[in-house]
């Protein structure tokens, strides 16, 4: 469904991807983890085709996504939803105009539809009438869930979501979990996560890759990535503060220059 | 001396990469007026935002301007027992320099900063990537309007400024040089012909481009949160006011010989 090939990227001489491949397959629930900083969420942007790789190839459904201009561009972006790291609310609109935004910008439905269509997207995130607040009268639970309403409301048969439970206290974190696992149960879409909650990447993965210095250095299902023997992702996700990753800062730093 | 010949190439590559910069962002902003729809309540409420809620700031400073000018005209003309022709100077000025700079100048500070805050926000809180994951592109979204908005308002507020500056000039000429007010106001309009309005006119709408798009170039490539947006709105209002210096320059000197 979505293929990454030998992707690079640089940012202000500091090179973030350095040649990565990767595949995601219809209907997974893919989590993507890595130290952070490491270059996560510059991956999802690829992705939805936010940024241009300086190097290498990202297709969704056999479409060269940097490639697509106009039309074709806006009709695979609605493809899409996205969830990112602080919700990105827009501001100076209401929570029904933040979750129909993408059907008022790109489809025909009358006012009627698109209320009734936000109506359900929230529900489907636990939500109820909140539809005349503003963002900034929502708590950090509320403002994720709105997002993922938002990321939702257009029938995506992608979901990407960027650092889902990051900043939540656990109940709230555990929530959006469940939701998570429930929009793939009910939705059958196919989702990639970021995030380095390890209590995340275990309950809601069904796949699990690792990123590390630019590159994917390991995949597999959860009991795989549990019980790896490689060492930098033994240390990654036993959380320890010594082993071949902070030992090899130094050298990231130097091949970084 | 390798140092300097370096800072040198740095500051004269990341200057044409401003200039460049901004002229990308002019011409797409100009393609994307074509492409249709065109929101009205948007354009609406920018209209508000740059224009209606400026009218109170820019009555106060052409006001003053105005009076300033007639007495400062006031102090030559005496000596030459001329005071009459303060009339015509003040409108001349007025229509042709100071309407249009001093407005322009008032709505770099109060709208320009106001645009690169909101849109440097929007960028450092992922909004403006939130919008192209949503289908839709950030300059057809937020940059035409405000684009529209000021090129439609500050032409508008560049008249009602002229107006104004004339009044505080006829409030001086009147009631301190006790010109009568009929000479007065004869002597404004027979001093104005319509090229001297059209040329300051002319003048607001290119500012109203330079202003809005360089507030909106600074807010779409603001990074590193509230520092950010801080850096952006004083970097956009001083690059906004000293273009719009350096173009009434170049403009006034064109129109000298055009005309």
């Amino acid at each position: 469904m979505i293929t990454i090939k030998n992707l690079h990227k640089e940012f202000e001489g500091m090179k973030v991807l350095k040649g990565l491949n990767l595949e995601i397959r219809e209907g997974e629930t893919l989590v993507i983890i890595g130290r952070s900083g490491c270059g996560k969420s510059v991956l999802l942007k690829h992705i939805i085709g936010i940024l241009n790789p300086d190097q290498g190839e990202v297709f969704v459904d056999s479409q060269h996504i940097s490639k697509l201009k106009g039309k074709d561009l806006v009709n695979l972006r609605m493809k899409f939803g996205m969830l990112f790291q602080g919700a990105a609310l827009f501001d100076s609109l209401d929570v029904f105009e933040n979750v129909g935004f993408a059907l008022r910008e790109h489809t025909n439905k009358t006012e009627d539809e698109i209320r009734q269509r936000v109506v359900q997207s929230l529900e489907s995130v636990d939500l109820g009438d909140i539809l005349d607040k503003k963002p900034a009268e929502l708590s950090g639970g509320m403002k994720k869930r709105v997002g993922l309403a938002r990321a939702i409301c257009n029938n995506p048969r992608i979901i990407l979501y960027d650092e889902p439970t990051t900043g939540l206290d656990p109940i709230m974190a555990d929530m959006i979990n469940e939701l998570i696992i429930r929009l793939r149960e009910r939705l059958k879409v196919t989702s990639i996560v970021v995030t380095h909650d390890m209590t995340s990447v275990y309950k809601v993965g069904t796949r699990i890759a690792m990123l590390y210095d630019g590159k994917i250095i390991a995949q597999g299902t959860p009991d795989e990535i549990r019980n790896t023997t490689d060492p930098i992702v033994k240390q990654f996700i036993t959380g320890a503060a010594h082993g071949p990753i902070t030992d090899n800062r130094n050298g990231q730093k130097n091949s970084n220059k | 001396m390798s140092t300097y010949t370096f800072s040198m190439r740095a500051r004269i590559k990341e200057f044409l990469e401003y200039v460049g910069g901004v002229s990308v962002l002019l011409v797409r902003t100009i393609g994307w007026i074509f492409v249709p729809p065109l929101k009205k309540g948007q354009l609406l409420e920018q209209m508000k935002k740059t224009g209606v809620d400026s009218v109170m700031i820019v009555f106060l400073t052409a006001f003053f301007a105005g009076i300033v000018l007639a007495f400062q005209s006031a102090y030559t003309m005496r000596q030459m027992s001329a005071e009459i022709y303060i009339a015509s100077l003040v409108s001349l000025s007025m229509t042709r320099e100071l309407g249009p700079v001093f407005t322009a100048l008032v709505v770099a500070a109060r709208v320009g900063s106001s645009i690169t805050a909101e849109v440097g926000t929007m960028k450092v809180t992922e909004q403006v990537d939130a919008l192209e994951t949503l289908a839709t592109n950030p300059i057809k979204y937020l940059v035409v309007p405000r684009f529209l908005a000021l090129c439609i308002m500050l032409p508008l507020l560049t008249i009602y400024a002229d107006f104004v500056g004339i009044l505080g000039g006829f409030v001086v000429g009147v009631t301190k040089l006790h010109i009568p007010p009929y000479l007065y106001i004869k002597k404004t309009f027979d001093a104005l012909v319509y090229k001297d309005i059209f040329s300051g006119l002319l003048k607001s709408l290119i500012f109203a481009a330079i202003i809005s798009i360089v507030a909106c170039y600074e807010g779409l490539r603001t990074k590193g949160g509230a520092e950010g947006v801080g850096k952006a709105t004083t970097m956009s209002v001083a690059t906004a006011c000293i273009l719009v210096i350096a173009f009434d320059c170049f403009f006034t000197a064109l129109f000298y010989f055009m005309f």
